[in-house]
């Protein structure tokens, strides 16, 4: 294909934009290696495009993006980075521990964005692979609210005088609970704005066993049985 | 909110200074752009996750070869914020993430040709590229600031504005032409 001025200018432009796609663009990534005009050309559209980024708001992601950039460029220095993750929760490593190897959970999740014109569900799940293939509770949104339902699979009963109870698991700060979930049954739990706001950003649920009727303190104190990341599927 | 406010010059002697592979500098570089470069990632790929591991790639691909840098690409936050919509499309297209362009879309496309693009990001994209943007037609531009913002491949686009493919990719070509001829006088 020749590298016309028109078409140079044109795929460019598609290059910069991300319409120019497969083979097509690959074979102009050639043409940016050998050609300096075109390396010209599709810097002046980096640079005028470019200016469109800055108005997409802006958002703060979260501290683990910063320890895994550590991480992969710094491998030895793993251990030092670990206090920048552990700031951003206090009982994560102690969660992840305590967290049982031998079970499932599988989630799935609707979380409705709020949106003053158009509603769009945003559906996630999420695994935590180990020993057992069964899920021991689903769990779906149900309605336009921010409910979800939650059912329970494979679950068996808390011990006697023992409570599962749900939590989210927030970017920074103490866990928001989720009430006392029932094994063996369908369950809905109503989330509240701080908790869903909460879950949107860390994607992330618990399950701890409290003393019946659930935690006395507000915060998680008996072992955790599950910890699960929600992805969007 | 995050702080977004960035002094370039300052960028600019960061980016030397990460250049020299002073990690200090590239921390602090992350910290003055993070906030505004995720933002950017997550309207882009409409998936936290991918727009971390973007952020994560795009930075480091940054402290590789911040000495690749020149003015000739922009301005340095220009020149980052390039890096890490290239990125993200490319995680996107790597996973073929779909975006959701459900009946509720089309339905609103078709009625305001409006669309999943808000209004803020029309009318701030605007004045960004000098009013340019104005010259365009209605689907030209939306079509270009959907595949800007959101990565809407031809397919996407032509199901989400309810046309033919070659009629998005020719309102694409045509639009960007309108505009290279209106940013060059």
């Amino acid at each position: 294909m020749r590298k016309s001025p028109e078409r140079v200018e044109i795929l460019a432009a598609e290059y910069v934009l991300g319409s120019l796609k497969g083979p097509a663009r690959l074979r102009f990534e050639g043409w940016m290696m050998e050609s300096g005009r075109v390396r010209q050309e599709v810097w002046f559209w980096e640079q005028q495009l470019g200016a469109l980024s800055t108005a997409a708001p802006a958002e703060t992601p979260p501290p683990r993006v910063w320890s895994d950039i550590q991480r992969r460029l710094w491998p030895e220095q793993a251990t030092t980075t670990l206090p920048d993750s552990a700031k951003a929760g206090w009982f994560w490593p102690g969660w992840s521990l305590m967290a049982t190897a031998a079970a499932v959970l599988f989630a799935v999740l609707l979380l409705q964005q709020p949106s003053p014109d158009v509603e769009r569900p945003l559906l996630a799940g999420a695994i935590i692979k180990a020993d057992i293939g069964d899920p021991l509770w689903l769990l779906s949104e149900t309605g336009r609210g921010n409910l979800l339902k939650l059912r329970s699979v494979a679950a068996g009963s808390a011990e006697s005088g023992k409570d599962y109870e749900l939590w989210v698991v927030p970017e920074d700060g103490e866990p928001l609970s989720l009430g006392v979930i029932p094994a063996g049954d369908t369950h809905q739990v109503a989330l509240s704005g701080e908790a869903q706001s909460s879950l949107t950003r860390s994607r992330t649920l618990a399950i701890s066993l409290e003393p019946a009727g659930g935690s006395p303190t507000g915060s998680p104190t008996g072992p955790i049985l599950h910890v699960t990341r929600l992805y969007e599927l | 909110m995050a702080s977004v406010e960035v002094n370039q010059d300052e960028l600019m002697r960061l980016l030397r200074s990460v250049a020299r592979k002073d990690r200090q500098a590239f921390q602090q570089l992350y910290s003055q752009v993070a906030a505004r470069m995720f933002g950017l990632c997550v309207k882009l790929a409409n998936h936290r996750e991918l727009a971390e591991e973007a952020m994560q790639e795009s930075f480091i691909q940054i402290w590789h070869h911040a000495g690749e840098y020149h003015r000739d690409r922009g301005a340095p936050l220009a020149w980052m914020m390039t890096i890490a919509r290239y990125r993200t499309l490319d995680l996107m297209r790597a996973r073929k993430v779909r975006q959701t362009a459900g009946d509720e879309h089309l339905e609103q496309v078709e009625d305001k040709r409006g669309g999943p693009l808000d209004d803020s990001l029309r009318t701030s994209g605007s004045a960004q590229l000098t009013g340019c943007l104005d010259e365009l037609s209605d689907v030209q531009r939306d079509s270009i600031l959907l595949a800007y913002y959101r990565g809407f491949t031809h397919d996407e686009l032509s199901e989400t504005l309810n046309s033919p493919v070659g009629t998005v990719k020719s309102w694409i070509r045509r639009g960007l032409m309108v505009l290279k001829r209106c940013l060059e006088r």
